[in-house]
């Protein structure tokens, strides 16, 4: 991966993490403020309806005591006090007294605790009414001071819960018992002022277990009740105040939380359970829309995110990658590359410096460029001179002997003279010999590509040097060939090549005057070709290794110094790469690395890699 | 002597203030009679239905001339028909002519269709003369100031079974029923003491022989009979649903058996519906004055189902009393039928109706004789 890639990533990560942190954290944050003020809503909305329902209580005990203190009451207590009182007079009084004081309940219960008057069991009269003659008997019961309560009592249309007051009418050492309440059911729950979002729900704990048709809200009986049902069992097993959840769907938006609460009789037993309901709608779409908000936040955070990690990085990197261009340049040879310094900062110093290296460098490589040009004369001129002074030097004494024999042996002149020519003649072949291989040198030419087989090339240079390898009157050299038979054709010229491996071949015969072993060795790997030349001569030093390649360097008494140059000079042409390793003592290898083809640029001169041990 | 004067002078005001009222005692001609019926007749030429059957058997015997109800003759009666307004209202104008002499009254209006509150707020108000009012209001009517006449009791209230399903079937079921029932109290609470209970299928005052049947309450007779059956049976108990004395006596019946036990369902039957209920509560009037013709009247009427072949033959003209008592115990002892009550006819008057007497099973209001005292003359014209 890039630089820039990896700047783009880090600041993209640092950056969506940070949004991540930023909307989570808000999202918990106001989901729990919302949790707490819809918890805090929902006990205040409960309390209001528990001071409704207390309040509804209170309210129906005045109009029972009202009732208890109307004229029509206390002349009925009169009458049945009386010892020949006929109580079906008043056995109607009960339903329209009811309804005047807006009643579910009323009964006008006599001394004996019998029914004279009941509105909602009318068919009752006569009866006793049991619990209201148990609780007063033998001891005066403050019915106002009680208050009201639940009970579950019989109608018509069977048991019903109830929330009752009781009030008395006293005459003389009789009492008439006003029993008047509200009926615990839809209607009631209807009666109720719910706020908006809240219902709630009474279940009338009527039997001994729990029956779906007593869970009842305002409109009558619950849909699925069994989901209510354990929450009303444990109710009833264990009557405290309780919180659950209920969920129809899978979607929170339809979770409405309850608030059950325990209706206890007058003697604690469980007459039914008030359950009130508030819906999490209003909650649920506000944390959604939350978020959603946060949502869209991370999203457009992500986004900008990508936007500013894409500008920063590019920023950071274009400097960084305008420098790298310029040191691939550099490397490719162009040394007059330049970057822009953008500002001051470290990667500004780091282009000015880059500016100041290559300019060095150019300035250097020019001055070793007129260094090297300078001694590549001298080694020219040395090598000229050291050349040519050889064959000088008997064309000289040669010249000087024929002007001697022309003044003090004219007899002998003739012959001298023939002998001289001779000499002359012979001496000038080998200076223009001299002239024809720097001439060579000078004009090496382009390859022409055409598909060649290494292998071919190097067979056919040992074959060249077969005679010469066990010749006469010198020591033998054992050629030894390790060729890859899967070796790939290349794109090469084949005269240049053989003509490299052929001056290495002589180079490795020079190395080894008291005979030894030649070894050529070709490999593939990654669609290259390597051919390897060694000797078991007498080796190379580290210096002469670094000079090896150098034209006109040569460690033999009448070398040209231009074999390994023509080598490097052909291997750089294809592209290759051309080394050198060599021990002292022990011989030298020579490695050169072709590529499949050439590249079409033309190449900078060939890398050149000289090792040898210190 | 002042004081003697003013004296006298408040003895004479008093005098004038009473004339009026003394001349009126006597019979006299004039006024409109302003009866109203429950029934509403759309017809005087057809009835479908026995309350309009009842409401047009009362015009006919006033237009008329009818020695009984079964006399078919179309000689002119005491009244003619003035007006007459479907549904609704008919004017029946005196007849001149009328052999039997002409009648007191000027005219006689039969407004139809008037519920039993609206009749009973019409005599109260004096809109209206006669009016049939329900039994259990009677006595709170008459401490409102209104006249109250009641027929003897002559309305059988009943519970009737279908002894054909598995419930009723036993007729030990049908018996502990009978046998909870607390007919008393039915009668002294719902009936308002108007009435009497009801043991047999005829009363006290037209056989002589009602006080041979129980009307007491049993409760280890019940109690014997439910150990015997085993689980309590559910009982539905159906009754007219316009009728708010059945219910009453229905939901109390209700009472009395769950208190011994037995479990009742009243439930109301609509004007058209089905019911699937066990026993019906009825309410139904005797044909006749004479036993024989009332007994063979309500059991053909009620239709006990477990009674024998032999108990639905008529019985001989003239039957002996001992022969009516076996007949009617004989049904009476199926109990697939459980009398209850019996109930009057009650009618509230207005204070200007004289000479008014309650009409005996299957007679007609006899109207024809009744005349209006001129106390309330004022009154009619002011609120005509």
């Amino acid at each position: 991966m890039t630089f820039r890639g990896k700047l783009f990533w880090m600041f993209t990560f640092a950056l969506v993490l940070s949004v991540v942190l930023i909307a989570t954290g808000v999202t918990v944050v106001a989901r729990k403020a919302f949790d707490e003020n819809n918890t805090q809503h929902t006990d205040a909305l409960v309390a209001q309806f528990q001071r409704e329902f207390s309040n509804r209580g209170q309210d129906m005990a005045r109009r029972v005591q009202g009732i208890a203190n109307a004229e029509s009451t206390v002349r009925m207590a009169i009458d049945l006090a009386r010892p020949t009182a006929d109580p079906s007079v008043y056995v109607d009084d009960a339903h329209g007294v009811s309804q005047s004081y807006h009643l579910d309940i009323l009964d006008f219960v006599g001394n004996d605790g019998t029914i004279v008057s009941s509105a909602e069991y009318r068919a009752r009269f006569g009866y006793k009414l049991p619990w209201i003659k148990s609780l007063t008997e033998g001891k005066m019961v403050d019915w106002v001071a009680q208050g009201p309560f639940l009970m579950k009592i019989d109608t018509q249309a069977g048991p019903a819960i109830a929330l009752l007051a009781v009030s008395t009418v006293r005459v003389g050492d009789r009492n008439l018992y006003i029993v008047g309440g509200e009926r615990l059911g839809r209607e009631f729950l209807g009666s109720l002022v719910l706020p908006q979002g809240m219902r709630a729900l009474l279940y009338l704990n009527l039997d001994n277990k729990f029956q779906a048709g007593d869970l009842l809200d305002e409109n009558g009986p619950v849909d699925e009740p069994e989901r209510f049902a354990p929450f009303i069992e444990k109710e009833r097993q264990q009557p405290i105040e309780r919180k659950f959840t209920i969920n129809q769907t899978a979607d929170p938006k339809e979770a409405e939380v309850f608030h059950e609460t325990p209706l206890l009789g007058r003697q604690n037993g469980l007459l039914g359970t008030l359950m009130v309901g508030s819906t999490q709608r209003e909650v649920v779409i506000l944390q959604r829309r939350i978020e959603f908000l946060a949502a869209v936040t991370v999203a457009i955070g992500i986004l900008i995110a990508l936007l500013l990690s894409w500008w920063a990085s590019a920023r950071v990197t274009k400097p960084i990658q305008e420098l790298a261009r310029g040191a691939r340049a550099v490397s490719s040879g162009n040394w007059n590359t330049r970057v822009d310094v953008h500002g001051g900062g470290d990667v500004g110093q780091l282009a000015a410096a880059f500016n100041q290296m290559t300019q060095q460098l150019a300035d250097q490589r020019e001055r070793l460029l007129q260094t090297e040009r300078v001694a590549a004369w001298r080694e020219v001129a040395r090598r000229l001179a050291h050349e040519l002074k050889n064959p000088l030097f008997p064309l000289q004494t040669t010249v000087e002997n024929l002007r001697r024999s022309k003044e003090k042996n004219p007899e002998q002149f003739d012959e001298v003279f023939r002998e001289s020519t001779g000499i002359l003649l012979s001496e000038i072949e080998n200076l223009k010999t001299i002239v024809g291989r720097f001439s060579d040198f000078a004009k090496m030419p382009q390859p022409e590509l055409g598909a060649v087989n290494v292998n071919d090339v190097v067979r056919s240079v040992v074959k060249l040097f077969e005679a010469q390898f066990g010749a006469v009157g010198r020591p033998p050299i054992t050629p030894e060939l390790h060729l890859d038979e899967e070796l790939p054709t290349i794109q090469a010229d084949q005269t240049l090549l053989h003509r490299a491996v052929e001056n290495l071949v002589l180079n490795a015969m020079d190395a080894m005057p008291a005979g030894g072993v030649l070894m050529l060795r070709t490999t593939h790997q990654n669609g290259k070709v390597d051919l390897e030349v060694s000797d078991t001569g007498t080796g190379l030093t580290p210096e002469e290794c670094d000079r090896l390649f150098t034209p006109y360097y040569t460690t033999k008494q009448h070398g040209t110094g231009l074999g390994l140059a023509i080598v490097q000079s052909v291997v750089s042409d294809h592209g290759g790469r051309v080394s050198v390793e060599s021990e002292s003592g022990v011989g030298t290898s020579v490695h050169i690395e072709l590529p499949n083809r050439p590249p079409k640029k033309p190449q900078a001169p060939a890398a050149v890699e000289a090792k040898s041990p210190e | 002597m002042k004081r003697r004067l003013s004296l006298f002078l408040a003895a004479i005001s008093v005098v004038v203030a009473a004339a009026p009222a003394f001349t009126a005692r006597r019979p006299h001609y004039g006024g409109t009679l302003v009866v109203e019926e429950g029934a509403a007749l759309n017809s005087v030429d057809a009835s479908t239905n026995p309350g309009e059957a009842r409401v047009k058997g009362q015009i006919d015997s006033l237009i008329y001339d009818r020695k009984n109800a079964d006399d078919t003759s179309t000689d002119p009666g005491p009244f003619r028909l003035a007006q007459w307004e479907p549904g609704k209202d008919a004017v029946l104008a005196a007849n001149e002519d009328y052999k039997g002499g002409r009648p007191f009254v000027d005219a006689v209006e039969i407004r139809m269709g008037r519920s039993a509150t609206d009749r009973l707020i019409d005599v109260e108000l004096g809109k209206a003369d006669v009016a049939e009012i329900p039994v259990d209001q009677a006595r709170r009517a008459a401490e409102s100031g209104v006249r109250i006449s009641a027929s003897e009791p002559d309305q059988l209230i009943a519970l009737v079974f279908e002894t054909s399903n598995a419930t009723t079937g036993d007729p030990r079921i049908r018996e502990a029923l009978a046998r909870s029932i607390d007919r008393a109290a039915m009668v002294n609470f719902i009936l308002q003491k108007e009435g009497e209970p009801a043991g047999g299928l005829l009363p006290q005052w037209s056989s002589g022989t009602a006080f041979l049947f129980s009307t007491a309450p049993d409760p280890a007779r019940v109690k014997e009979l439910l150990s015997q059956i085993g689980p309590s049976p559910k009982i539905g108990l159906g009754y007219d649903s316009g009728d708010p004395l059945l219910q009453a006596i229905g939901e109390r019946i209700a009472v009395n058996a769950r208190a011994a036990g037995i479990s009742v369902t009243p439930e109301a039957i609509f004007k058209g519906g089905t019911s699937k209920a066990d026993a019906r509560l009825v309410r139904l009037d005797m044909a006749s004055a004479e036993p024989r013709t009332a007994l063979a009247s309500f059991i053909e009427n009620l239709k006990p189902t477990a009674i024998s072949n032999e108990d639905r033959e008529p019985l001989p003209d003239p039957a002996t009393p001992e022969q009516i008592y076996e007949r009617e115990a004989s049904v009476v002892r199926s109990f697939s039928v459980i009398p209850v009550a019996w109930a009057p006819h009650v009618y509230g008057l207005s204070g200007r109706v004289r000479d008014w007497t309650a009409p005996k099973p299957g007679e007609p209001l006899p109207l024809a004789n009744v005349w209006l005292d001129q106390v309330d003359a004022v009154r009619e014209k002011r609120n005509p």
